[in-house]
């Protein structure tokens, strides 16, 4: 019996190499595609999700990797980290996945990536922007980091936020942060950031989730004197916050952390959400050729004008091109091999992001570096350039700087 | 001044809205002991309904249709979650049987509405009006006027009508009332229909100014459940001053000491409330006799 297995792989794997059976015959490579398909974060979740298909599908027309289709494997970690750690487990132990590609929220990362890690299967956040993710199995403590990543994370995000309101000759910085993890981690780097250019933030404030008014913070920060607000948190109360600067009258710049660009802010937020700037990695333009094709492929394929959240469509799409890549160049699905191909991938992967050369190395886990992202604007219910350099140079790729990270 | 000022303003209008919600708790215990825990469920179906009539009618003509629809959604809450629970005398069989609907509501309503908060299109003007050097947006003092408008109404209702008289001789001593020929099992039933129209009325009253989606009770109904004890869970007028007193507690705290504490006085403020007055600050004091 187990003879005879055998012989039936070897003939498969034969024919395979010679191109007699289609693709689609072989066994199919799976790839875990976790993140929040529902609740608050889900527009993040589903434009990544979506992202994801399209990339999986485009590779499967071509021919699969290694001559074997792409399956990606769907789950819903509800933005909740105990459902994000059984996620984990339901894919290593009984899904059997290669490697798996998600995670929009910094906690649920956090509790399920340790699995994948012990499992030495690779994790590839492509939406998490928590500095603390690819630092969570570092050296000296872990031989080892399964851990990569192609967002930019938030110590990045807040120098890019904190440089741009001293470039801007703002001396007196409010914060407003949200009470998660995720606000609350980026509050941290923006103080710390902030310490190290000798400057005080005159207030800092904390709200919560579905906080229907932010009167107390803003008064506060008006009080101080603030002359701009760095805000840290996803779309619905970052649009609460703009509401709450109209109503009380009082206009000074929003600098918001990426997720401002949900099209739940551009919603909720309407003509007062117009002029905020965010850290943004993708701009729904089409410059580049790749980039129309995705962008007018996701239209077609979801039946929408624009993406919800465009960031996240563009990192999901990119995350399963390097993905492949590393299978690729792996040449096996073996979970080491596929890691040692992440940290040094010989081949340019086009994707709509970037041009990815060398994106990772053993020490450096972020494929995203500083030069790469732009400030994106609230223009009208749509995200536009904010600086007209970076609009004229929208056709330009900007690749990773060596040694940035 | 000024400054203290606005944040009583904005207090009061955070207040209210908790108080239309807590309106709704109170309306069913006073005549079956029983409280909808799906209350928050109840405004967010209410919302997403309006929302979704609002392009085919208008704000004001969709808010009867959501009147309508809040009183059915009552009557079959308390078929299926509350009355057979009274049949068998369970004393907490509703608690779960409530919060199960409302789960399966939630669910419902991000099946057909999705997951993300919409926007909800305000009947009057966005741009805030300014008295005596405090901003406050129109849509805010409709929720003032509106929630004072349906608690008055209520009562008018209760007062002047013979279903509201009977609403009131149940909640009174129900068995009495049995005896004296009202169908008590009706009268719940319509306690719970009233409610849930009063949650879907408020839903649609708060939702241009708060976020509109599945989710959208899930936190402002758990707020109005700490008025509603607060204030008494058997008084109407217990449920302004309770949801005016955490309004502006909580903006006031915010400003003056934390925004991190904001949610903290409100919390300590039940915790004083149930260790010296159990029935609130407006409930009526009942012995009862073993």
């Amino acid at each position: 019996m187990i003879l005879t297995k055998r012989a039936l792989m070897g003939a498969l794997l034969g024919a395979t190499a010679l191109g007699l059976v289609p693709a689609q015959a072989a066994d199919p490579i799976k790839i875990g595609l976790t993140g929040p398909y529902t609740g608050g974060s889900s527009s993040m979740g589903v434009s990544m999700r979506d992202g994801a298909k399209l990339a999986a599908a485009e590779i499967n027309k071509n021919g699969g990797v290694l001559g074997r289709p792409i399956q990606l494997i769907e789950r819903d970690d509800e933005a909740k980290n105990e459902v994000g750690a059984q996620v984990a487990q339901e894919l290593i132990n009984k899904e059997k996945v290669v490697a798996t590609v998600g995670f929009i929220n910094t906690g649920v990362a956090l509790a399920a990536q340790r699995f994948y890690q012990e499992a030495e299967i690779p994790v590839f956040n492509n939406v998490a922007t928590g500095t603390v993710i690819t630092n969570q199995f570092k050296e000296p403590d872990y031989d080892v980091n399964y851990v990569f990543r192609n967002s930019a994370y938030d110590v990045l995000q807040a120098g890019m936020m904190v440089d741009e309101a001293l470039a801007q000759n703002f001396k007196k910085i409010a914060i407003l942060a949200d009470s998660t993890n995720y606000g609350q981690l980026g509050r941290e780097d923006i103080e710390k950031y902030l310490a190290t250019k000798g400057v005080k933030p005159v207030a800092v404030e904390k709200f919560n989730i579905k906080d229907v008014d932010m009167t107390a913070q803003l008064l506060k920060s008006q009080q101080a004197g603030a002359d701009v607000i760095l805000a840290y948190g996803i779309g619905p109360e970052l649009a609460q916050v703009a509401n709450g600067m109209a109503k009380l009258g009082w206009k000074v710049p929003i600098i918001a952390s990426w997720p401002a660009s949900m099209q739940s802010f551009i919603d909720i937020a309407g003509t007062n959400g117009n002029g905020v700037i965010m850290p943004q990695t993708f701009i729904e333009d089409k410059t580049l050729a790749k980039r129309a094709s995705f962008l007018d492929d996701y239209y077609k394929t979801y039946g929408v004008t624009k993406i919800p959240t465009p960031v996240a469509g563009a990192q999901g799409y990119d995350s399963v091109y390097l993905i492949a890549a590393a299978i690729k160049q792996a040449g096996s699905t073996n979970g080491p091999k596929i890691r040692e191909a992440l940290e040094n991938l010989n081949t340019k992967v086009e994707g709509v992001v970037t041009t990815y050369d060398h994106p990772f190395t053993a020490k450096d886990h972020n494929a995203i570096s500083r030069n790469m992202v732009v400030f994106g604007k609230v223009q009208d219910g749509k995200i536009v350039y904010a600086k007209p350099e970076d609009a004229k140079n929208a056709g330009v790729v900007r690749v990773k700087e060596k040694s940035s990270n | 001044m000024t400054i203290f000022l606005q944040l009583v303003a904005s207090g009061v209008a955070v207040g209210m809205i908790y108080a239309a919600i807590a309106f709704g708790y109170q309306l069913t215990f006073a005549t079956s002991k029983t409280l909808n825990f799906g209350q928050g469920e109840a405004l967010a179906l209410g919302a997403l309904f309006g929302l979704t009539l609002a392009p085919f009618t208008g704000y004001w003509l969709m808010i009867p249709l959501v009147l309508v629809f809040g009183f059915a959604l009552g009557a079959v809450v308390e078929r299926l979650a509350v009355r057979p629970a009274i049949k068998i005398k369970s004393e907490y069989g509703w608690i779960m049987a409530t919060i199960a609907l409302g789960i399966i509501f939630r669910n419902l309503a991000e099946n057909i509405w999705g997951r993300d908060d919409l926007k909800f299109p305000s009947p009057l003007p966005d741009a805030a009006v300014e008295m005596g050097g405090i901003r406050v947006l129109p849509m805010e003092m409709l929720i003032v006027a509106g929630a004072l408008l349906m608690m008055l109404c209520v009562e008018i209702f209760n007062r002047k009508s013979i279903w509201g008289k009977a609403v009131v001789a149940t909640s009174n001593d129900i068995d009495a009332a049995g005896l004296m020929g009202i169908n008590t099992k009706r009268i719940i039933t319509l306690s719970y229909s009233i409610s849930a129209m009063t949650a879907a009325f408020a839903g649609v009253l708060v939702a241009p100014v708060t976020l509109t989606g599945a989710t959208m009770g899930a936190v402002l109904a758990l707020k109005a459940f700490a008025v509603a004890i607060i204030g008494g869970l058997e008084s109407g007028l217990g449920v302004i001053v309770g949801g005016l007193i955490l309004g502006v507690a909580e903006t006031l705290t915010g400003f003056y000491i934390s925004t991190g504490y904001k949610d903290v006085p409100g919390l300590i403020l039940l915790l004083v409330v149930l260790s010296i007055r159990p029935v609130g600050l407006f409930g009526k004091a009942v012995i009862k006799k073993v």
